[in-house]
């Protein structure tokens, strides 16, 4: 499926004195199977961007379109399935007594019969890594299990774009690396992924496109390494020092993932 | 912006300067006085010194009318009432079994007034006085309870907590909502034991987030060595300088004369 936000729009309390433009025109479209980092700093409109995504959110103006049929004209419930939007600290929203019956929420509103139910509760939550979790009580697990079983409950709906608003923070390395296998993974089943995050190892490391926002508006688009090397504050400090020391050599190239990078350093140290 | 009863209204004015313990045994002799005034007259002096005191607050009037908007419900509905049921004085209007007298007429206005001057004088307060100076207020005037074992620090702190949380909580009310949005979650449809039950998916998570906020302040607070009331100092000492005595005095003086007129 291929999500389309075409000059986009956002004002926060309109006609008041708090009157805010957290949007100016912002165009961008998550293609089918592909991995969409957003970077930016606070403020930049990341979160308000997203919730357009789903439609939490209507533009003031603009329009978000799901394989070129408008989003409005889409039942919501429909739209929210199709768009999976995992907010950042989702563990923050879990409430059943039981992991199982977390992940099934969603589900349950799509009226699947039980046996569908149980096939997506078991199918989200091994993707996550977390099926020996189902019997436990969601408010008894580590914040880094909490996570995954969150952004399983999400899964569980069988969304064609996932949207992850700062998956990682607050988890350590290990399960960091669990997050970035698992967005790999989803690229595999055909999924598109929209990953937001300030973090920019982690967008280097999976995004097959990378957008910058400032200030409500795309400043660059395009793939990591034309985006990161004429942004370099947004860059990994490992392309910083690529950067850094091609400035006089431009064989070098333009390397994004640490294993690149890190391959790149050690030829420039060895000869 | 959203306003509501009980918001302050940060701006400066010689209401804002005066200190909140005067500014809350006015309004307590303002709310108990009330009861004893019972003539035109004596209701008109007191909406006069309540318009008086709003436009000294520099409260723009619209947004003071806003403040009042949650009980113009319980007004209209008392006004109603009164106008309707009571049979007191002569007899003006009748119309099958609706009689309206002039008795009722009038009462349903005085009780009309008199609920709107209550809440009146309470926004005052609440609008003129930020949240922590109305606690540390309201504080010493308890404090002579101390003697009975009252915690009166001990309940300010809980009240200037619950002020603190309420914006912390409804932000984080609205993010547990759009979550569960996200996975499907309609809050709009279906009769009113489904709406009902659709708001446990934010109940409970709001609950644990509570109590977690709950343990993570109060140890926080331990960590800094909070141990209550006792031997505690303030930041900022409250002054009852000459123009809160004054401020008291004149509010007293109109009251009486209200309850003579």
């Amino acid at each position: 499926m291929r999500l389309e936000l075409r000059d986009i729009r956002h004002v926060y309390s309109p006609g008041t004195p708090f009157e805010l433009e957290a949007l100016r025109g912002v165009s961008l479209a998550a293609e089918p199977g592909e991995v969409l980092g957003i970077v930016g700093g606070t403020g930049s409109g990341k979160s308000t961007l997203i919730q357009h995504m789903n439609l939490l959110l209507e533009p003031a103006s603009g329009n978000v379109l799901v394989d070129g049929v408008d989003a409005a004209t889409l039942k919501k419930s429909e739209l929210r399935r199709k768009v999976g939007l995992v907010f950042q600290f989702p563990e923050a929203a879990l409430f059943a007594p039981t992991v199982a019956e977390d992940v099934a929420f969603a589900p349950r509103r799509l009226s699947l019969d039980e046996d569908e139910i149980e096939d997506r509760v078991r199918d989200s939550l091994s993707l996550v890594r977390a099926e020996h979790l189902r019997e436990r009580s969601p408010f008894a697990l580590s914040g880094g299990e909490q996570r995954r079983v969150a952004i399983a409950g999400v899964l569980a709906m069988g969304p064609e774009v996932l949207v992850l608003d700062e998956p990682a923070s607050g988890l350590d390395p290990a399960a960091r690396e669990d997050l970035l296998r698992l967005i790999r993974t989803l690229k595999q089943t055909g999924a598109s992924v929209v990953l937001v995050s300030h973090d920019t190892d982690e967008v280097a490391e999976v995004a097959d496109r990378i957008c910058v926002l400032e200030r409500g508006e795309v400043r660059a688009i395009g793939t990591p390494s034309k985006v990161l090397y004429e942004n370099l504050e947004f860059a990994p400090a490992t392309v910083q020092t690529v950067a850094a020391l091609g400035e006089s050599d431009q064989s070098i190239g333009r390397p994004v993932r640490f294993e690149e990078t890190l391959r790149t350093l050690r030829s420039l140290v060895e000869g | 912006m959203n306003r509501s009863l009980g918001q302050f209204y940060p701006v400066v004015s010689p209401l804002h300067a005066l200190d909140p313990r005067a500014k809350i045994l006015a309004t307590a002799a303002l709310v108990f006085g009330l009861f004893l005034v019972d003539s035109a007259a004596g209701l008109a002096l007191v909406t006069g010194t309540v318009v008086a005191l709003v436009v000294a607050s520099r409260v723009p009037p619209v947004t003071f009318l806003q403040l009042l908007r949650p009980v113009a419900f319980i007004v209209a509905l008392t006004v109603l009432f009164q106008v309707l049921f009571s049979r007191e004085g002569e007899m003006l209007f009748a119309w099958g079994i609706l009689e309206i007298h002039d008795g009722g007429v009038r009462l349903g206005l005085f009780l009309g007034l008199r609920i709107l001057l209550l809440v009146s004088a309470a926004a005052l307060l609440t609008a003129t006085t930020a949240p922590l100076a109305l606690a540390d207020g309201l504080e010493d005037l308890l404090s002579p309870l101390k003697k009975l074992r009252f915690p009166a620090h001990e309940v300010a702190m809980m009240m200037t907590i619950a002020l603190r949380f309420i914006p912390t909580l409804s932000e984080e009310t609205q993010k547990i909502t759009k979550a569960q949005a996200a996975r499907g979650a309609d809050f709009a449809e279906g009769g009113p034991l489904a709406r009902v039950r659709a708001t446990v998916p934010i109940l409970i998570p709001l609950t644990v987030g509570a109590f977690r906020r709950a343990d993570d302040l109060a140890e926080a607070m331990e960590s800094r060595g909070y141990q209550g009331g006792e031997g505690r100092t303030r930041y900022r000492e409250l002054r009852f300088r000459p123009r809160d005595a004054i401020a008291l005095t004149v509010t007293a003086l109109i009251l009486a004369g209200a309850a003579l007129l």
